[in-house]
């Protein structure tokens, strides 16, 4: 603990009301989306939500996850991400090692084309992809899976590579003489040792497909593939007719929760990572 | 160590195979197809007509796009200016020795990491509410009238102060970090040598994040290019020219929506084709302005 000196905490006061009005404006935001999805429409209405006079309307959860299909959403985006975030890292962690390994004809190609990848706009591709989904027939979950894996291969394979690059050399002479074969020795040992990184990459590639919007509006074909984000907005356009705010609130908290909560344990991890891969200054 | 041939060819296929098949192809088909007259996404290739510049013709004729890129060109433009200020301002202020530094840099990051979708859904029917939201409950805290944030005069600009909002911390974020690559011993000088605060932020930070900000630079471009959620949260039925940005331009040609009598793929991919362009110029006006900006220390 520093020392507390008046002085210059008078001078830092300006920084200190900016950041502080700026926290306690989201903080009240959160809080009041919290109180109201505990509350009835009307208590919504006449300002009265935080005195929870009939209680707290636990039922609001309930709707929202029963009725209005949470449940689903909620289901499909936890399986869009998870199924992603291995099937991201099948794909990349290969192709990182060997590319931050050897030199080979293609390599360079295939290194500069994933970093263009990773800031090609998305509409860029939707249109082609979605005649391609048509042709093949793909259809329902498996679809949504396929494209998140694609979508996050450039960004992880680049993301791992650099993180390959920084092991010596001598682990894959000592496997060598110890008989190891070369697959093995990536599988047994090198991946493990890139494991802080693989734990970052999969945070961002989680929150990344859970949070996904453009892809998941344009490929949903049907409500049991809708994923939580289309999911919550589609419950928001139908609330003019069901007046169920509560339940609204009460689902804009259960889809904002698992990355919240990812955040909470890991914000230092997250943050160390947002500017760690890719932004140098 | 021996080189594994076999092993370098099934370890980067995958990765090739994805490439191909969610980048290349695509991209190049929908260049392609820009120049084509084209009605359905799922027509094929015998069924395109030749159209030249066509497609482009048409979007640049059409009232709804130019007025979508003038959306777009304010967003980039205020947003991007209230974006980056406040992104700097809180990245001075975190960095400048404050308590409590990681939580606030952390508070002040969290709406970049919670679906984009449910912040959306809190500041429309929360913050800029017109019965119960934020903002009203002050003003008649303060005596002042109600206002209809999200009435057609002031969505866009309600739209765009939200969106500034949940982008500030991603940026504060790269703002430290280039803040915390510049040597202390360079302030402690500056300092002895009788300089204040804001002399110190004009004549070493500043320059010193030229190449931070060059990089802030093309990600906002790019954010603002492909500005399409926050437009259709706040427009979620029928677009509305307030709020229409090129790219739910696009989605209604291509997927149809109000006012699209016939889909046009082509005229979609005509403004993909745009779009990119717009961010790769930006992209090479950047650089040629900031040349030299990467400093090493």
């Amino acid at each position: 603990m520093k020392d507390f000196n008046w002085k210059k905490e008078l001078k830092l006061l300006p920084g200190y009301i900016v950041v502080v009005l700026w926290v306690l404006f989201t903080a009240v935001m959160l809080g009041w989306i919290l109180g109201a999805s505990f509350s009835t429409s009307r208590e919504i209405f006449t300002g009265k939500i935080f005195k929870f006079e009939s209680g707290f309307h636990l039922e609001n959860y309930v709707t929202a996850w029963q009725v209005q299909n949470v449940s689903v959403f909620f289901g499909n985006s936890l399986l869009y991400s998870v199924v992603s975030c291995f099937g991201v890292l099948a794909i990349s962690a290969p192709a990182a090692y060997v590319l931050s390994r050897w030199k080979f004809t293609g390599g360079t190609a295939l290194r500069l084309g994933l970093v263009i990848a990773m800031s090609v706009p998305a509409i860029m591709v939707i249109m082609p992809l979605y005649s391609l989904v048509v042709k093949w027939g793909i259809k329902g979950r498996i679809l949504l899976i396929l494209l998140y894996i694609m979508m996050r291969v450039p960004y992880t394979t680049i993301y791992l590579l650099d993180f390959f690059a920084t092991l010596s050399r001598s682990y894959e002479e000592a496997a060598y003489l110890d008989g190891c074969s070369a697959p093995k020795t990536f599988l047994k040992i090198m991946l493990p040792l890139v494991q802080p990184a693989v734990v970052t990459v999969t945070i961002f590639n989680f929150m990344s497909v859970w949070n996904e919007f453009f892809m998941a509006l344009i490929f949903t074909s049907s409500e049991s593939m809708t994923p939580v984000g289309v999911g919550l907005l589609n419950i928001v356009n139908s609330m003019k007719y069901t007046g169920n705010y509560g339940g609204m609130f009460a689902a804009v908290i259960i889809v904002f929760l698992p990355t919240f909560l990812l955040y909470i344990f890991m914000s230092e991890k997250i943050i160390a990572g947002v500017t760690g891969g890719g932004v140098k200054g | 160590m021996k080189k594994n041939k076999a092993m370098i060819f099934w370890f980067s296929l995958p990765a090739v195979l994805c490439l191909l098949i969610m980048f290349v192809y695509p991209v190049c088909r929908t260049v392609l197809m820009s120049f084509f007259q084209v009605e359905s996404l799922t027509a094929g290739l015998s069924d395109w007509g030749f159209y030249g510049l066509g497609n482009y013709s048409k979007i640049f004729g059409s009232q709804s796009f130019r007025v979508s890129m003038t959306n777009m060109l304010l967003i980039w433009l205020v947003g991007g200016l209230l974006t980056l200020v406040l992104a700097m301002l809180m990245a001075v202020i975190v960095t400048s020795g404050i308590r409590g530094k990681k939580f606030f840099r952390a508070a002040i990051y969290m709406p970049n990491i919670i679906s984009a979708v449910a912040l959306a859904t809190m500041w429309i029917q929360y913050i800029f509410n017109y019965d119960y939201g934020l903002l009203n409950e002050m003003a008649k805290v303060f005596g002042g009238d109600k206002v209809k944030w999200l009435g057609s005069d002031m969505k866009f600009w309600s739209m765009v102060i939200s969106f500034v909002f949940g982008s500030v911390g991603y940026y504060m974020l790269i703002y430290i970090s280039g803040i915390e690559g510049i040597p202390q011993d360079y302030f402690e000088a500056a300092t002895l040598d009788g300089a204040n605060k804001p002399r110190q932020f004009l004549h070493i930070t500043l320059p010193l994040l030229k190449g931070v900000i060059k990089t802030s630079l093309t990600f906002w471009s790019i954010n603002a290019t492909t500005f399409f959620l926050w437009t259709k949260m706040f427009s979620p039925i029928d677009t509305e020219e307030s709020t229409i940005v090129p790219v739910v331009y696009l989605y209604d040609t291509v997927f149809g929506g109000k006012g699209v009598v016939t889909r046009d793929a082509g005229a979609g991919a005509a403004v993909g084709v745009v779009l990119t362009a717009i961010i790769i110029i930006v992209y090479v006006i950047t650089e040629m302005l900031f040349k030299g900006g990467d400093l090493e220390y």
